[in-house]
């Protein structure tokens, strides 16, 4: 027992020098959301192209058969303005969308990024393409189910 | 008629013995048990002290005090102040608390001798009520490319904990003892706000379910001269 008990001491120091990190290993905070046509999901055959704003970060570029949306967020800004365009042959639509969001600081630990958690409160577009649009899940955070349904206007329309 | 009487006498005997032996074992036994407060002392963490000294990331300083009953149960208090200050090398996030803790609870003494050594289990209740602040000096958003400090300041949280573990503590000289102690703290519950959980929580160590932890502790049973003097005059 004399022997064994420095190991077995020494062994419990070791254990409590060692430290982990457990950091969200999946941390990316996003927006989605899905395209919807009379009820039904649909995709945007033609080229969809995503900006933030005039002057701002393109979000995607030029995506064709999009059919669900997957956009970051500002960090700090309280509504995001996206600008939606679609190109088809000899066509162009363009609509805006202003998202109005609360901002919520998401810490874990020194160790981990810090990133940023949303409350959306409010949706409004332009009606070029867009006829409206549905916030089913208002937060923004890890979670990859849909925050908005984008109904399109119908050939109808 | 006689067979009678000399049973009758014989217990009569028998019990007599049996009472002299027993009430000498008693006396033998009240000699050997330690009263009922046996002396006070008080303590201190020598490990967190030594830590905050280094410039270590996170220290829990902390003196103690407690009552010797029997010297098997031993009524504990102890109350720190647990120091954190930590930077994330790869994030650039900080975590700052300075708070005060408790912990109360019973040390059980496993050693029947009574000569100042102790082999003893330990179980604490802890809490925490605490403040501390978070923040991030080039916090950046990587989209939108807006720059700008992050700060948090003055969150507030309260935690408590459960504490089980051993300790050896033996005679240094006179009423100064030396003893460590490893023990393993389970959360019992934390609040805190929806922006970010403490990385530290005062008195526990790092903010998780468990965690193990240790103490060096430099005591000085006070009351123990007191009780010896006592029952040196009681004899007299």
């Amino acid at each position: 027992m004399r022997h064994r008990l420095p190991i077995i001491v020494s062994s419990l120091l070791l254990l409590m020098a060692c430290e982990s990190y457990d950091c969200t290993l999946y941390n990316y905070v996003g927006m989605y959301g899905t395209f919807y046509k009379d009820g039904s999901a649909v995709q945007i055959s033609d080229t969809l192209t995503i900006t933030t704003g005039k002057s701002g970060p393109v979000l995607l570029n030029r995506a064709v058969g999009t059919s669900r949306l997957n956009l970051p967020m500002s960090y700090w800004q309280e509504e995001d303005t996206l600008v939606l365009t679609v190109k088809g042959d000899g066509y162009l639509f363009r609509d805006s969308v202003w998202i109005t969001k609360d901002n919520q600081v998401h810490y874990e630990s020194p160790d981990c990024p810090t990133t940023l958690f949303h409350n959306i409160r409010d949706v409004r577009s332009t009606h070029e393409f867009i006829k409206d649009i549905t916030i089913i899940r208002s937060s923004v955070n890890y979670e990859t189910t849909d925050n908005l349904q984008i109904h399109l206007l119908s050939t109808s329309d | 008629m006689k067979q009678p009487i000399t049973c009758k006498y014989i217990c009569f005997l028998l019990l007599i013995s049996l009472t002299c032996f027993s009430s000498q074992a008693q006396e033998q036994q009240q000699k050997d048990k330690a009263p009922l407060l046996s002396g006070v002392a008080v303590s201190a963490d020598i490990v967190g002290f030594a830590m905050k000294a280094i410039g270590a990331k996170f220290a829990n300083m902390e003196v103690g005090g407690r009552i010797n009953l029997l010297d098997k149960y031993f009524p504990v208090a102890e109350l720190g102040i647990g120091d954190c200050h930590r930077e994330g090398a790869e994030t650039g996030n900080t975590f700052s608390t300075t708070s005060p803790y408790m912990r109360f609870g019973l040390d059980y003494n496993f050693n029947k001798k009574h000569n100042g050594n102790r082999l003893f289990g330990i179980f604490r209740y802890g809490f925490s009520s605490f403040k501390y602040d978070i923040g991030n000096e080039t916090f950046s958003d990587p989209v939108y490319g807006t720059t700008g400090p992050l700060n948090l300041g003055s969150e507030k949280a309260t935690a408590q904990w459960l504490e089980f573990g051993v300790g050896v503590e033996t005679k240094l000289w006179s009423f100064v003892r030396l003893g460590w102690s490893m023990r393993y703290k389970f959360r019992l519950a934390i609040s805190n706000p929806e922006e970010g959980a403490p990385y530290f929580i005062p008195g526990f160590g790092k903010n998780d379910s468990n965690c193990f932890g240790g103490t060096v502790n430099l005591v000085f049973d006070v009351g123990k001269n007191i009780m010896k003097n006592k029952q040196k005059k009681e004899n007299k």
